[in-house]
């Protein structure tokens, strides 16, 4: 029942270990913070959206951005490392544990990355006096874009031939989607034929959902295309560790 | 680590596993062929390995015997045949092999972040391991690693980091231990410590298998040796077997500028042949490297 817990503390061992280091806690929050700081002060003013404050609009879009980069990130990043580099991912592969265990211990490790990330953007809008996220599908969408990414992270590590190769991904799907996928601005600014490739895209949803944007059978929908990514990417991550071979 | 020491380890609980082995066969390896692309890194690879056996796998770099190791311990499928620990198959029950080996790689693949004790506290956690801080205290001591215990992994020597590792390997007393070259690299006096640690494990009825390239090595620690060359077995046999098919001794004598071996049966027959020949000659007891050469023409070579 518990097996995936000793890979989950191992992740949260290592964690702590680097959360403990200041530089760190300070590089991981920076780039959230610098596109609140650039994009809040130097659209703030001008721009109103949906009759709300900027700021309004952003903050939610910067917590699914974050949530989904550091989920992602650093299991994907986990992974790499210790399955090529360290080798310390063969320790999971020859004890007995099932796939199933390992991927969940690690997807977890990965959520709770992606909360702390957000719950740190959380507090700086409430000192700035934002409100927005007191919606009921706040947090069940917050929870889902960190299982989801901390999944495909999972996927990546597992997959990836190299360091850069989690990089390239991370370049050419995460920051692509974290930049259309209404993160900054409405989707519905996009030309038609875009919006119709974003809304296939999750982070879309998340963003839709967190800012209840949404009524009735579009949030489940919405709330859906979350859960079936999800689904997907847990199971695709407990089919590579269950056919892992050297 | 003396042996007192370990027969209480291992007496205050026994192996937590009834063996399931065959006819005390613990290792069964019928036929495994092993490709990577256009290489061929295992040849159908036969053998068996009984209960209690210290077994060496002896060749150069690339032989395969790390594929094997990857092999029989679920890291690697094979591309064809079968394998079986305590009569457990590799590829279809890969829990219940898991639950019965301990394995030390041969790269250090501890958590250097961590301690020693996180190390082993997460490695015992994975194998459901009971009265986990106690044993984790045990084999720390027996290791020489008590005071360690809570400093960083990145911390310790090379050979420190080695004695974790196989303590880590230890931790659950495994039925079958995998040792990958594990004294490649450490200091003459480390290797000592790590041979008298496979030794004793012999006398508490683990099988132990161990690749190495170092001649030495293998004929000090294990009671049969397999000699694998381009992922074939090309000869099997207790280290005194295989000595005695190249006949007891060796002439080495120059030629042109390069050393030459002549196998004899007797240091008589090495003395008489060594008459004809010019320059600086030695005569000794023939050992596992000089089988190697013999078999394949190349040298397993050391470092």
């Amino acid at each position: 029942m518990f097996a995936f817990y000793p890979v989950f503390l191992r992740e949260m061992m290592l964690f702590r270990k680097r959360f403990l280091r200041l530089g760190y806690f300070f590089s991981a929050m920076f780039a959230p913070l610098l596109y609140l700081l650039a994009f809040g002060l130097g659209l703030g003013h001008r721009v109103s959206i949906a009759g709300g404050s900027y700021l309004d609009f952003l903050l939610p879009g910067l917590i699914a951005m974050s949530s989904m980069n550091n989920s992602y990130t650093w299991i994907a990043t986990s992974l790499t490392v210790g399955r090529l580099h360290f080798r310390t991912f063969q320790v999971f592969i020859q004890s007995p544990v099932s796939p199933g265990a390992i991927v969940l211990g690690e997807v977890l490790a990965g959520m709770v990355r992606g909360l702390f990330a957000s719950s740190m953007i959380i507090l700086v809008g409430f000192f700035l006096g934002s409100g927005v996220y007191f919606i009921p599908l706040f947090m069940p969408a917050l929870f889902l874009n960190c299982f989801l990414f901390a999944s495909l992270g999972v996927v990546s590590g597992l997959k990836a031939k190299s360091h850069e190769d989690t990089a390239t991904f991370s370049n050419f799907f995460i920051l692509p989607m974290a930049f259309f996928g209404g993160t900054f601005f409405p989707i519905e600014e996009m030309p038609r034929w875009l919006q119709f490739v974003i809304r296939i895209l999750p982070l879309a949803h998340t963003n839709k959902l967190m800012r209840a944007k949404c009524i009735g059978s579009d949030c489940l929908l919405s709330l859906a295309v979350l859960v079936i990514f999800a689904v997907i990417f847990f199971v695709i991550s407990i089919y590579l560790v269950r056919t892992y071979s050297e | 680590m003396d042996r007192r020491q370990w027969t209480a380890f291992y007496l205050s609980t026994p192996p937590r596993l009834p063996l399931t082995s065959v006819f005390g066969h613990m290792i069964n390896i019928d036929h495994i062929t092993k490709i990577y692309g256009a290489i061929r890194a295992l040849d159908s690879l036969t053998l068996v390995i009984k209960q209690g056996e210290v077994f060496g796998l002896l060749g150069p770099n690339g032989a395969g015997k790390t594929t094997t190791i990857k092999i029989l311990t679920t890291l690697s499928k094979p591309t064809s045949g079968r394998a079986a620990i305590g009569g457990h198959d590799v590829e279809r029950e890969p829990l219940a092999v898991k639950n019965i080996i301990g394995v030390a790689p041969q790269e250090i693949n501890l958590d250097k972040e961590l301690t020693a004790e996180q190390n082993l506290r997460v490695y015992g956690m994975l194998h459901k391991l009971e009265n986990l801080g106690q044993n984790i205290k045990d084999i720390l001591e027996l290791a020489g690693l008590s005071e360690r215990s809570n400093h960083l992994v990145r911390d310790f020597s090379g050979g420190m980091q080695r004695r974790l590792l196989i303590a880590r390997a230890l931790l659950t007393k495994p039925n079958v231990l995998f040792l990958d070259e594990p004294t490649v690299g450490l200091d003459p006096q480390v290797r000592r410590q790590i041979w008298d640690l496979v030794r004793n494990l012999k006398e508490n009825g683990t099988t132990v298998f161990l690749t190495t390239h170092y001649i030495e090595e293998a004929e000090a620690l294990c009671t049969r040796v397999g000699i694998l060359s381009r992922g074939r077995l090309i000869a099997l046999g207790t280290p005194q077997e295989l000595k005695g098919e190249v006949g007891g001794f060796v002439l080495e004598y120059q030629e042109n500028g390069n050393t030459r071996y002549l196998l004899c049966q007797s240091r008589e027959e090495a003395h008489r042949l060594s008459q004809s020949k010019k320059g600086p000659i030695i005569i000794r007891e023939s050992n596992l490297e000089d089988v190697f050469i013999k078999l394949t023409g190349e040298r397993i070579g050391t470092d």
